[in-house]
């Protein structure tokens, strides 16, 4: 079981650790709000946000359209050689994605209800799908709301959701999967990936589920779910041991009141909001209380924040950022804008998350993975750029947007997009902090380390400020700024 | 600088195997530990002093590349009879032989076939063929089974299995995005395309210049400044090592080592790049920039074992005539300014290049003069010391799986023949299982 985190060990820390993992992390002034709160005020208010922070308005393409009428005339367009009609669909889809990215990251980084937002990114990797097969932006956008509505509910539930879901049934070619003869893909990953992990299964059971979801079906005119009776195998199958003429609805009741299952989501989930590495009895502990609650999430990140693991020293200040969190944190930190949708984009790639497009169905492996010596060097450079704006970039990409990955009129407004002013460092300090080395150093440290620093770290500091010979300008608040965020430590969250 | 990294590798490989050691082997046994350590991590350890080993590299034709136009079976008269329009006429055929010619625009390699410096494996393909680009891509990267999704690419493998304690530039990718046949369980390898972004940049001064301080404080703050040889060689333990760092116990340890390792190699390839200019004109194309630059590091001496570029443009679905005959063109520029410069630099016998396509194209020209998704397709392989000529057999355009051509060879095995007989990897650690090798190296 999980033990509860004693009432005096909730300090600073612990809310900058729980705003850090639970959210995108948070400026001093907000943690200090939510310290104020006590334990179980602040996890209360991230677990059970008000319901006036909910609404965020869809994007305004955001609907379904005739989708066959569309490829039709695409096709047409392909047969009569129009390129200019090409070019305008090609421009449509990639438009959207981009949107759908830029949206879903402001929402992250403005909500009022942040955990919804880190359990709904939690879930798209874990229901990994990606816009490079499903080619749709309404379809991404819609499972990204089915996933946020399902997010801290019941994980049996989400499961149902995502077996109707379009973008998810193209994704694992549930569409294409007849009476005669089932396509096993979306049966293997729900067991494999999605619910109770490898070797709790047999071949057996793939083939026999595979036809329990023959019949799942897309309509192309309003971009639906339906269920054809007619392509659907109504005969009895073993499945797990049972015999009976199940439907796809009880392949995933009996897997996820499989043991396994519990087992698998805690370990999942563990690693998310805990440690890379979760001890067996950890996940043991988190996997109980999962089944005690039914498999619903809400209670059970409940009690995770409210625990004495979540805070335990070796847990704190030890998850690497991934590239979401990197981008919304900083941000926030710095209190500047988030970069504009084609830099921001530029920079998942670079980084090595593109939201919506998954490397495959098995999402991101995250923790050391996220870290190679470009990603890093990529890191800090990209904290020098929110910093200091377009000064530090190379004339040529200033110019051309070279090497971007973009073409034409997206180049053009890349170009113009990556333009941006250094941030106002005196948002960040006041005139007394700027005039006093250390209080500098502690102040912004607070800030964008949650802490004091190390004293390897501190020294280097310290030197930087007495090499700039107590000269408090902007421009050395930003490098000392850039350095804490050059730091190894700034890496983790 | 070498002797740095040099003292740095050898350290990182007792500390890794070290940081196990501390607390299962009491501390008096330790000295007996490392000894053994030194032997076992040589042979686990692929050399990479970047003078003298073989190098591979990869070249990537991304979309889909037309194989049938790429090497011809031009007196096949099914290729003529299903590709009305987009068939190439035999006059105009490189001929390798009485029925297999290469693109009339593959001169280059046509000169390398005729001087034994080439190879052509024909149907090279997987079973259950995926037409998708994704997928199939993904297949390719990662060596996996159509049915099974792998995450780490086979050279990530590669790298995680037979490079611990390497240097990072164990593998290099021009690109903006690393490859996924990179993806490791410990990332190696670095990724750039151009060597001026592969860098630490400073904060701005007022000037409007970098600030040449913070510079000078980040290399202290990872460690860079600080660096001694280590003492590890003396028997010393680990946590007597000078500088910050013991093991990658903490994650916090992993970072600042990589960031280390980042610096390092940031400082090696930019000397590198500005000492080592090419003598030979490369073309003007993005392919030609990217293996100038390889031609450039391995000029230099990078300690790398595995270079990465890429080609894009290859979906040919529509108006396919010129389009994949100036694809042809680049390609074929590009790869002749390499091995010229690469025979200048007297390096072609270290280095062998080989292509790949996640697939090839349908056989049946399409309603818009293009082809569309198909499956098996050829590779190139050539190089200084390449075992020439055509392997595989070219498969039969009538006898076909759903109008695509059916494969002969599974293209692990020639990953496998790369892996065993050119970079001395056992190709059955890094792939997972044993797939027959091709005489090719």
């Amino acid at each position: 079981m999980l033990n509860p985190l004693p009432v005096e060990r909730w300090d600073d820390r612990a809310a900058a650790h729980l705003l850090n993992r639970a959210a995108f992390g948070a400026t001093p002034e907000e943690i200090a709000v939510t310290k104020a709160k006590g334990l179980a005020g602040a996890v209360l208010d991230l677990v059970e946000p008000r319901v006036s922070a909910l609404p965020f308005d869809p994007p305004d393409w955001a609907h379904p359209r005739d989708l066959r009428s569309l490829r039709q005339e695409a096709r047409m367009a392909k047969q009569n050689g129009d390129t200019t009609k090409i070019r305008e669909v090609r421009k449509t889809e990639a438009d959207e994605i981009l949107d759908l990215r830029r949206w879903w990251m402001a929402r992250m980084a403005t909500t009022a209800a942040p955990l919804l937002e880190k359990m709904t990114l939690f879930w798209h990797g874990h229901f990994a799908t990606s816009v490079e097969k499903v080619k749709d932006g309404y379809w991404m956008w819609l499972q990204n709301e089915t996933i946020r509505r399902h997010a801290l509910a019941n994980f049996a539930a989400l499961t149902k959701e995502m077996s109707r879901d379009p973008a998810m049934m193209i994704y694992l070619d549930l569409p294409q999967s007849r009476r005669e003869h089932p396509n096993e893909n979306w049966a293997r990953e729900l067991m494999e990936l999605f619910t109770v992990g490898l070797g709790n299964y047999t071949e057996q059971d793939v083939r026999e589920s595979a036809r329990a979801f023959t019949g799942y079906r897309l309509d192309l005119v309003t971009q639906r779910f339906w269920f054809a009776p007619n392509q659907y195998d109504a005969g009895p199958k073993t499945f797990l041991g049972r015999t009976g003429n199940f439907n796809g609805d009880d392949i995933i009741h009996f897997l996820t009141k499989q043991p396994a299952c519990a087992q698998f989501l805690a370990k999942k989930l563990c690693r998310f909001f805990i440690e890379e590495e979760p001890s067996p009895s950890l996940i043991n502990a988190v996997a109980e209380r999962l089944r005690a609650h039914d498999l619903e999430i809400k209670p059970v990140l409940r009690e995770i924040f409210s625990s004495a693991e979540f805070y335990s020293d070796r847990v704190m200040r030890a998850q690497i950022k991934s590239p979401t969190q990197f981008i919304i944190q900083s941000c926030k930190l710095l209190s500047c804008d988030l970069p504009g949708p084609r830099v921001a984009q530029n920079a998942m790639r670079q980084m090595g998350q593109i939201l919506f497009a998954p490397p495959n169905v098995k999402g991101w492996d995250g923790g050391k993975s996220w870290i190679s010596t470009s990603t890093l060097l990529f890191r800090n450079n990209f904290a020098n750029y929110l910093i200091n704006g377009d000064a530090i970039l190379p004339p040529a990409m200033k110019r051309q947007g070279a090497d971007v990955g973009f073409r034409g009129a997206a180049r053009a407004a890349f170009v113009d997009e990556i333009r941006r002013n250094p941030i106002d460092v005196n948002r960040l300090v006041s005139a007394d902090v700027r005039n006093n080395a250390q209080r500098l150093i502690a102040n912004l440290s607070k800030r964008v380390l949650q802490s004091d620093p190390p004293s390897d770290d501190m020294a280097a500091f310290t030197n930087f400020l007495a090499a700039r010979k107590d000269d408090s300008s902007d421009a050395t608040v930003r490098g000392l700024l850039h350095l804490m965020m050059s730091t190894p430590l700034y890496q983790l969250t | 600088m070498s002797n740095t990294l040099h003292t740095r590798r050898k350290f990182l490989r007792t500390s890794m195997l070290g940081a196990a050691a501390s607390w299962t082997l009491p501390v008096f046994l330790e000295k007996t530990f490392f000894a053994l350590d030194a032997l076992a991590a040589d042979a686990m350890t692929q050399a990479t002093s970047g003078r003298d080993d073989t190098i591979l590299v990869v070249l990537q034709l991304a979309g889909g590349n037309d194989g049938l136009n790429s090497v011809v079976p031009f007196v096949d008269d099914a290729y003529h009879r299903v590709r009305p329009k987009l068939a190439l006429p035999p006059d105009k055929i490189l001929k390798l032989d009485s029925e297999i010619g290469l693109n009339p625009r593959l001169t280059g390699l046509k000169s390398l076939y005729d001087s034994g410096q080439l190879a052509i494996v024909q149907g090279v393909g997987y079973p259950n063929p995926n037409r998708s680009h994704f997928r199939s891509a993904e297949i390719w990267q990662t060596a996996s089974d159509a049915d099974r999704v792998k995450n780490e690419g086979w050279l990530g493998r590669y790298f995680d299995n037979c490079c611990r304690g390497a240097e990072p530039t164990v593998g290099v990718a021009i690109s903006e995005q690393s490859p996924q046949a990179f993806s490791a369980k410990i990332p190696t390898g670095v990724t750039f395309s151009h060597p001026e972004q592969f860098r630490w940049k400073a904060s701005m001064g007022a000037d409007g210049k970098p600030l040449s301080e913070e510079e000078a404080f980040y290399r202290q703050l990872i460690g860079g400044a600080e660096e001694k040889p280590s003492l590890a060689a003396d028997g010393n333990s680990i946590s007597s090592l000078p500088g910050k760092f013991h093991n990658d116990a903490t994650t916090e340890d992993f970072l600042r080592r990589t960031a280390l390792d980042a610096q390092l190699s940031s400082d090696k390839i930019l000397a590198i790049a500005r000492k080592y200019k090419s003598n030979v004109p490369y073309p003007q194309t993005p392919l030609g920039a990217s293996l100038n630059l390889i031609g450039r590091m391995i000029a230099g001496g990078l300690a790398t074992r595995v270079y990465y570029a890429s080609q894009g443009g290859f979906d040919t679905h529509a108006g396919q005539i010129g389009s994949h005959d100036r694809l042809m063109a680049v390609v074929n520029q590009a790869i002749a300014a390499f091995v010229a410069d690469l025979k200048q630099q007297g390096n072609f016998e270290r280095v062998l290049l080989m292509t790949f396509s996640e697939f090839g194209r349908r056989v049946a020209e399409n309603a818009n003069n293009g082809t569309d998704h198909g499956t098996a397709a050829p590779m190139f392989l050539l190089g200084g010391r390449v075992k020439p000529g055509l392997f595989g057999k070219q498969p039969s355009l009538t006898d076909l799986d759903n109008g695509d051509l059916k494969f002969n060879i599974d293209f692990r095995s020639v990953y496998a023949s790369v892996l065993d007989n050119w970079l001395g990897a056992p190709s059955q650690l890094v792939l997972g299982r044993k797939f027959s090798t091709l005489p090719i190296v």
